[in-house]
């Protein structure tokens, strides 16, 4: 059903739950509480980490120096494109484009899977040569936080699955289900970006 | 709808009962109960004399750890059909269940890992004993609280044909009175509510068995009457 | 019809004036057993054998010898003993606003699974743990260590038994086309489930802000657990006081049951 606003186009489905007119926040309310919310849960993450590097600089600096920097740059760069065409998708979508919105989320979903092969890639051959959890608090922090990080990119690309088959399979695909991924998956990015810098940059 | 399932699940108690009462007569360690006086070398030798009465108990004990299960579960059903607003106690009660036949199973896994390797240090045998003499005696808090739930289904149950006679209800509330003891067990070593004691095992074992013999007639009563009435999906 | 016939002469009713009247009692006495439980929780293992906040992981053996034996930790167990039953009843709780959702029946199967896992693992084992070594002090200290050892981990790290529950309980009030509670609580129960992953690194050390003391593992993951405990006994208070009589199990004048039906909707 299509309300009489601007930007209606047919054969999508542009209303939402809480329509007030007014200028509208894209995707489900409750998923911005659930984004602000994590931003929060990892800022302490952030935050703890940056006090502890303080506490013992040189344990840390040392540590990271034993990251996979390369492997860190092309998982952001992953993540990147993925963010991209999931906003393109989301356009296209809007734009009631149904063919043009599936193939840009295929393209999303093919970068974003590549994120948690290429970080299997990085995190065996570490845990193999003795970097583990356990090491030094450094490496916990950085399992914890790129492990729970990991959990949100699984998370994000079921979400991504689920908008694909919306797309594919429903008549006139409800935007704000759409929205409400692509929100996700734009934090899931910002995320990564802070802890890229924090762990494998900062010096 | 028949109630054929029910019964059939009801009459799997009577040959559980059996079994359970063959466990206890032969058991070594109930006969009589091991008093928590003994220390650990004490113990460790009781282990080592009875190897294979203890292991063959304690390998029944764990195929007919849930063979009351059944009996319960009929419980629960019929607790579903009571006229309250919501099926929260027949939840409370399912999961009240869960653990406390859990914590039978546990206590019989502690006395066959006691007598699986009785030359182990005596310290470790006798913790082994402990905890399963704990795990047997003392969580009482399952059972309690399931009789309540029951007790409180019947009590709201505001069905004009109540499907069990009211003083089952107060049988089990009464029931809930005779098993708190149990969990004061874990403070004494000797009298009446340590755990081989009269209060803490005797009256704690009786009040389990007649509880499940009274259950069972009610529960069949129950059933035979519950003729076409269907019950909630819980 | 008979229907409408009977339904009048209950016009006082509404009002409740009884408590003994309430429609909801069976609803009612499970909530109310719910803060009366959580508090003697509180009170059992702060104040009275100061088990809670945990202690460090990297206590000397002395110190944990003593804490071990300390007579305080087996008035606990009895007391906890008697009491853990009512957990099952606060996990009834959620099952029973669950089942008010329109998702299938699975999710507050997976929930109660979930919740008898929990209560044996999280609670009873390490329970006992604990009381164990205060009931017979001639224990040597490797094993009063190990039972320590057990006992915290035990109830600080089991994660997987409230995952599930978490999981399940997220996904149905997001799913859930009812409305029984809001969909924000949904979301809060995704962090639930995420202060499990965020308490696994306690089985790993035993110094530093990821031990099963430590800031990020322990006291934030309380920061995140207890309003949400608070929170979501308040919606639940919120759900039972909202529901319409009509939609009571015991609402039929006859007080019939009804048929076997997926009251929950439309999936099984």
């Amino acid at each position: 059903m299509t309300n009489v606003a601007e930007g209606v186009t047919p054969g999508v489905d542009n209303s939402r739950p809480d329509d007030s007119g007014r200028g509208h926040v894209p995707g489900d309310s409750s998923m911005w509480f659930f984004v602000i919310g994590d931003l929060l849960i990892f800022g302490v993450y952030f935050v703890g980490y940056m006090y502890f590097r303080g506490q013992n600089h040189e344990l840390f600096l040392q540590s990271q120096a034993r990251l996979n920097l390369d492997i860190g740059a092309i998982n952001t760069v992953m993540l990147l494109t993925s963010s991209l065409f999931v906003a393109l998708g989301t356009e296209a979508a809007r734009a009631g484009n149904r063919v043009a919105a599936l193939q840009r989320f295929w393209i999303a979903l093919a970068f974003g899977a590549a994120f948690p092969l290429l970080k299997m890639f990085e995190w065996i051959p570490e845990i193999c040569s003795g970097l583990t959890p356990g090491k030094n608090l450094f490496f916990m922090y950085y399992y914890v936080m790129t492990g729970i990080h990991l959990c949100h990119v699984a998370l994000g690309l079921v979400i991504m699955c689920f908008i694909l088959r919306h797309l594919k399979t429903s008549k006139a695909p409800k935007i704000s289900f759409v929205e409400t991924g692509a929100t996700y998956w734009h934090m899931v990015d910002v995320l990564w970006l802070v802890l890229f810098a924090l762990l494998y940059l900062m010096r | 709808m028949n109630t054929r399932g029910q019964r059939i699940l009801l009459w799997t108690a009577p040959p559980a009962v059996a079994l359970f009462a063959l466990a206890y007569l032969v058991f070594p360690v109930f006969s009589p109960p091991l008093s928590p006086t003994l220390t650990p070398d004490q113990v460790a030798a009781f282990f080592r004399g009875n190897v294979t009465g203890i292991l063959g108990v304690a390998i029944l004990g764990n195929l007919i750890a849930c063979a009351l299960v059944p009996l319960f579960a009929v419980t629960a059903v019929q607790i579903s059909r009571a006229a309250t607003s919501s099926t929260v106690l027949t939840y409370a009660y399912v999961i009240c269940v869960g653990v406390g036949t859990t914590a039978f199973i546990l206590a019989d896994y502690c006395w066959g890992m006691a007598a699986f390797r009785p030359e182990r240090d005596p310290q470790l045998t006798s913790l082994l004993n402990d905890m399963a003499w704990f795990f047997f005696i003392a969580p009482v808090g399952t059972i309690m609280v399931q009789n309540l739930c029951f007790a409180l289904s019947v009590y709201l149950d505001e069905r004009p044909d109540p499907i069990f006679p009211r003083w089952v209800a107060h049988f089990n509330v009464a029931t809930v009175v005779l098993l708190a003891p149990s969990a004061f067990s874990i403070l004494y070593k000797s009298g009446p509510l340590a755990w081989n004691g009269p209060l803490s095992f005797t009256l704690r074992l009786t009040t389990f068995a007649v509880y499940i013999a009274v259950m069972f007639w009610a529960l069949l009563r129950a059933v035979k009457y519950q003729g076409d009435d269907r019950v909630v999906l819980a | 019809m008979s229907g409408t016939v009977a339904m009048a002469p209950q016009p006082a009713a509404e009002h409740a004036t009884s408590w003994r009247k309430n429609r909801k009692l069976d609803q009612w006495i499970a909530f109310w057993s719910v803060p009366f439980f959580f508090n003697l929780f509180g009170l059992v293992f702060v104040p009275l054998s100061w088990m809670m906040p945990p202690r460090s992981p990297g206590s000397t053996t002395p110190h944990i010898v003593d804490f071990m034996h300390s007579h305080n930790l087996l008035i606990a167990c009895v007391i906890l003993t008697l009491a853990y039953g009512l957990a099952p009843v606060s996990n009834a709780c959620y099952l029973m606003q669950v089942r008010r959702m329109s998702v299938s029946p699975a999710f507050r199967y997976s929930m109660m699974i979930g919740a008898i896992t929990g209560a044996i693992v999280g609670m009873l084992f390490p329970m006992f743990c604990f009381g164990l070594g205060a009931f017979r002090p001639g224990y040597n200290s490797g094993v009063l260590t190990m039972l320590y050892d057990f006992g915290y981990l035990a109830f600080i790290g089991s994660l997987g038994c409230f995952c599930v529950m978490w999981m399940a309980f997220a996904l149905a009030i997001i799913l859930d086309e009812n409305g029984i509670l809001p969909k924000w609580l949904g979301y809060y129960t995704i962090w639930q489930y995420v202060t499990e992953l965020m308490a696994a690194p306690v089985w790993i050390v035993k110094t530093g802000p990821f031990a099963w003391n430590g800031l990020m593992t322990f006291w934030f993951a309380m920061t995140l657990y207890v309003p949400w405990q608070i929170i979501v006994y308040v919606c639940i208070y919120r759900a039972i006081k909202n529901q319409p009589e009509a939609e009571l199990d015991n609402a039929s004048p006859e007080l019939r049951p009804k048929t076997v039906e997926f009251r929950s909707g439309t999936s099984a």
